[in-house]
């Protein structure tokens, strides 16, 4: 399934436009990845939900880069377990070395998960990713609100007042996650 | 060379256009036999003394053009290692840089549609067809976007260079008042040049241009190839939008007497109103847009000579606005560039006069909505309208108010005033009559139409929820409605995508009206450059790291949630001892926000280039002054020469002057070279999220050990060193991330230990008072226990021994071990071989 970006003109070229999955889907990739990475960033801080999600994300062991001021919403929720403060530009720049050890020193990650950061940001790293982190591969997918064409996978675009039923998916999601 | 020889090249021979060209070969063998067996002497003299056009009796149709005579230059400085710097010439400090903080790409598309070959698919990294990579291609983009910046501003200074020299003369002298005696540093730095006259920049933009054009045929299909060598390019072109920006604006400072040193400029220039609140719609108003000022420094002129500058109000947007108020205070600052579509389609101008830059390419579309018509005044926009230069101001202004033609073309500045000003005055009560805003009836018509299909949120470049305000005024609450009104980025792409025809920003604008009418700021008018004497008594502050650093707030406004933040930023920093210096939009939407009390931060904080200061420099080219700031540290303070030695100076910013660029709402190709030049010069650049649509950013890996090398110039001991700074140039997500990221970019490896601490209390206390929590870095910054914050040294000291396993002296409380280096104050930090001074 193909639908439009989030950002209507925001059509990278024909190797782009990556797919609109289910949550189980998503979490399936998460679920195989040897490395995942969830990336958060400030949009999470807009309703503790999804504060919530990130954290049960970091219960199973998937590690949490907290970018812009999301660290604020881990903060306030008393988990910080692991939880690294970083600058997504700063991040997106270390993950395209093969040779970054990673924020925990065990190398770096295959799967990286965005989830909450402001869409043309994501966008812009997720190209990143897409077009040089290819040896290894490494795949990035979304797990916002958005529909990213950068991505590998992401939700399609959710209207504000579809927000239970995206609740809902990232619920799904989080629970298809097997580690 | 011999005198003859000197003479030979400033003479070329002119052909009437009357012969063929092997006419024109024979007279000037000739002409070159009678200069060498009969006029040698004589017209050696001559030449010295003739500058013009001479006339050889007897050699018919052929001119002699004297372009220049070479005269003997006082010795003012020694000439450095760089003069007029080629494509190649910095290269290698080009390279040092791209080494630390290694060129980071994010394509805003995949394809390269630039030639017949293509399209061509170069995700992955792929190649084009003609052998290009995605990330060379990238490097390609990013000195496009330069070269059309820094086009941009060499264009406007040359522009200004023919009006001025036609308008005053050649020789306006460049005399900057008595406090400033390096009158242009970045000239002075970059080409070896110091000018006397507005004539003399002549040579500067010579230089330039050419560069330009080399720089723009490396950008063409089978030239450049490396990432590398893109990016020495781009930085080349952004070192030279720099030079560009400080010729115009020294021109037209020189030519029409702006704010300098002399009387009433520096910290003592006045206050001026600024805000879509602030113009009097009873009067006649005039809207100047754009950046360059002779028109409405004519319509000022204008205004003032026939006694009117009570009678009509002259506002603009943009940079020119800028300019007029230095020209004018009594002018106004209606908005910066974020507010634009939004000023025209309110209609409160009865003329709009446009210049170049920064200007809607659908002014006229837009106008014509409001029956404001427009005057175009410059050859890079001129709109489709028709050229009425020459033509008598009666019979023009006859044709604008009565609307017989959208608008008109005056090329000449110093005829505008005359027709902006009497159009005005007459069309004006006419368009009094006429319903602009829309009423209460419309709104709620259209608030109603609105049934939440999102179309509007996909085309608004921040994702603005439109529709869901929408709903919540159709039920009574417009507060959601008018709250997107400073969110808003102004670009109208939303009403484009409505299926309802709704015109979104009027309706935003509506339900904004009550807020909009009371935008009332104040801000300082543009002071232009830094003192010599401010820079004495601050140089050492800076370098020593005890004023912890001038952070430049600049650029445009793309924001990502609104204007406030260009407020906080300039607050946050300013009330904390850094000095903050503003040019641009973000110079105007700093001044839109008030404390509680009702004052704004140009009423708050003074002017002076000193701790704790808010200074308004002024428009974009008056960005360049923030250069010549860094460089007045090294020249005056430290005294090095800056004449033709960019790489040293550069180097020594680098390393020792604390500066932060902050663009946050980074939108034009122009912020992209300015960024570049900022960052050639050693100075880091923060941008707010837009700014990574650049594609380009140049990050610091501080894990990467041997990227963080620098050297002792004292004896050639190489240091690893903490990544003071981290990043030249870096995007963040939110306000809240980037205020500690700027204080962080701040830090320099000559910081003294008191310097340090203070740079360190600050970094630390933004990290938890906008992220709940200190920073994960801290300690890279740590050299010696007086690096530490005093009031939580202790504290600090316990953590390293805890989670660094740093040992600690606790008896002496000194650190023993776990610094990346020691701390020696007399470090003499270098990344230039070249300049040590000893080698061990």
């Amino acid at each position: 399934m193909v639908c439009e970006p989030f950002d209507i003109a925001n059509v990278p070229g024909p190797a782009a436009l990556g797919m609109v999955a289910a949550p189980e889907t998503m979490a399936a990739v998460v679920s195989s990845a040897k490395r995942p990475l969830l990336v958060v960033g400030s949009e999470i801080l807009r309703d503790e939900f999804y504060v919530d999600i990130a954290i049960e994300i970091g219960k199973k062991g998937i590690p949490i880069a907290a970018t812009g001021h999301s660290i604020k919403g881990f903060l306030q929720k008393g988990y910080t377990e692991n939880v690294s403060i970083i600058n997504l530009h700063e991040l997106t720049n270390y993950l395209r070395d093969p040779e970054w050890q990673g924020l925990d020193g065990g190398g770096n990650y295959d799967v990286v998960i965005f989830f909450g950061i402001i869409y043309y940001y994501a966008s812009q790293m997720l190209s990143c990713i897409r077009n040089f982190c290819i040896k290894p591969l490494m795949r990035a997918i979304s797990i916002d609100w958005y529909f990213h064409p950068n991505a590998a996978m992401s939700f399609p675009n959710i209207r504000p007042k579809d927000e239970d039923k995206y609740k809902e998916m990232l619920k799904k999601f989080v629970e298809s996650i097997r580690r | 060379m011999t005198r003859f020889t000197r003479f030979l090249t400033l003479i070329n021979v002119d052909d009437d256009f009357t012969r063929s060209p092997s006419d024109v070969v024979q007279k000037s063998k000739f002409f070159m036999r009678a200069l060498r067996t009969k006029a040698q002497k004589e017209c050696d003299t001559v030449a010295k003394e003739l500058k013009g056009i001479l006339d050889i009796a007897g050699l018919e149709n052929v001119r002699i053009v004297i372009g220049k005579v070479a005269e003997e230059e006082e010795e003012w400085e020694p000439m450095g290692p760089h003069p007029k710097p080629g494509i190649t010439t910095l290269r290698n400090w080009d390279f040092k840089l791209i080494q630390r903080y290694k060129p980071f790409y994010a394509p805003f598309c995949d394809m390269c549609c630039l030639c017949t070959y293509g399209k061509c698919d170069l995700s992955g990294n792929k190649k084009g067809a003609c052998g290009i990579r995605m990330d060379a291609q990238q490097g390609r983009i990013v000195l496009l976007a330069c070269l059309v910046g820094c086009t941009a501003h060499t264009g406007h200074a040359r522009h200004l260079l023919h009006d001025m020299i036609k308008k005053f003369g050649r020789d306006v002298p460049v005399d900057l008042g008595p406090e400033i005696a390096v009158e242009a540093p970045l000239t002075r730095l970059i080409t070896g040049i110091r000018p006397k006259t507005i004539g003399d920049f002549e040579e500067v933009l010579d230089y330039i241009e050419e560069q330009i054009v080399q720089l723009s045929d490396a950008l063409h299909t089978g030239q450049e190839g490396s990432v590398l060598d893109f990016e020495s390019k781009a930085l080349h072109m952004g070192m030279l939008d720099s030079l560009a920006k400080e010729v115009a604006d020294i021109i037209q400072i020189a030519a029409y007497k702006l704010p300098s040193s002399k009387p009433g400029g520096g910290p003592d220039v006045p206050l001026v109103e600024v805000g879509l609140g602030t113009i009097d719609t009873s009067k006649p108003v005039i809207l100047v847009i754009g950046h360059n000022v002779p028109p409405a420094a004519d319509i000022a002129d204008y205004l003032m000579e026939h006694g009117l500058d009570d009678a009509v109000e002259l506002g603009g947007i943009c940079c020119t606005t800028h300019d007029t108020t230095r020209y004018y205070p009594k002018a106004k600052i209606v908005s910066a560039l974020g507010r634009q579509l939004r000023a025209i389609k309110l209609g409160i101008a009865d003329v709009i006069v446009i210049d170049e830059q920064c200007i809607r390419a659908d002014v006229i579309e837009l106008a014509q909505k409001t029956f404001t018509p427009v005057i175009a005044t410059n050859d890079k926009a001129l709109h489709g309208l028709e050229d009425r230069t020459y033509d008598e101001p009666d019979k023009v202004v006859k044709d604008l108010v009565e609307g017989k033609v959208p608008g008109v073309l005056i090329l000449d500045p110093d005829r505008v005033g005359e027709v902006a000003v009497r159009t005005a005055m007459q069309i004006a009560p006419k368009r009094r009559a006429m319903k602009i805003i829309m009423d209460d009836e419309e709104f709620q018509h259209w608030v109603r139409l609105c049934y939440q299909c999102g179309n509007c949120t996909l085309a608004c470049p921040i994702g603005l929820r439109i529709g869901g305000a929408m709903a919540k005024a159709a039920t009574g609450n417009t507060k959601p409605l008018a709250e997107l009104f400073d969110r808003c980025v102004g670009c109208g792409r939303c009403e484009q995508v409505c299926k309802y025809h709704i015109p979104i920003v009027d309706v935003i604008t509506k339900a904004a009206y009550p807020y909009v009418k009371e935008e009332r700021g104040r801000a300082r008018v543009g002071r232009g450059p830094v003192w010599d004497t401010e820079i004495r008594d601050v140089g050492a502050p800076i370098v020593l790291g005890t004023i912890p650093g001038v952070i430049a707030v600049i650029g445009c406004g793309n924001y990502p949630n609104g204007t406030r933040d260009a407020y906080l930023i300039t607050k946050e920093f300013a009330d904390r001892n850094y000095i903050v210096v503003l040019t641009g939009c973000m110079a105007i939407d700093a001044a839109l926000w008030k404390d509680e009390e009702g004052n704004g931060l140009y009423e708050t904080h003074h002017g002076r280039f000193d701790a704790g200061g808010v200074i308004n420099i002024g428009s974009c080219v008056s960005n360049a002054h923030i250069h010549g700031a860094a460089i007045k540290i090294a020249s005056i303070f430290a005294r090095r020469n800056l004449r033709g030695n960019y790489e040293e100076i550069a180097d020594y910013i680098l390393s020792r002057v604390g500066a932060c660029g902050v663009a946050w709402g980074a939108m034009s190709q122009k912020a992209a070279s300015i960024a570049t030049g900022f960052n050639r010069l050693g100075v880091p650049a923060v941008v707010g999220p837009h700014g990574t649509k650049y594609r380009r950013a140049f990050l610091g890996r501080p894990y990467v050990k041997d990227d963080w090398k620098i050297i002792d110039a004292r004896n050639g001991t190489e240091y690893h060193f903490e990544p003071a700074p981290q990043h030249l140039l870096v995007a963040c997500e939110t306000v809240e991330e980037a205020l500690p990221m700027i204080a962080k970019l701040c830090f320099r490896p000559s910081d003294t230990d008191r310097g340090r601490s203070i740079k360190l209390t600050h970094y630390i206390d933004l990290h938890e008072k906008y992220l709940g929590c200190m920073p994960p870095d801290w300690h890279l910054f740590v050299r010696t226990t007086t690096d530490l914050p005093i009031a939580k040294r202790d504290e600090l000291l316990k953590r390293l021994e805890d989670e660094r396993g740093w040992k600690i002296d606790w008896e002496r409380k000194r650190i023993l071990e776990g610094p990346m280096r020691p701390y020696d104050a007399s470090f003499d930090p270098t990344n230039l071989p070249r300049l040590v001074r000893k080698k061990e």
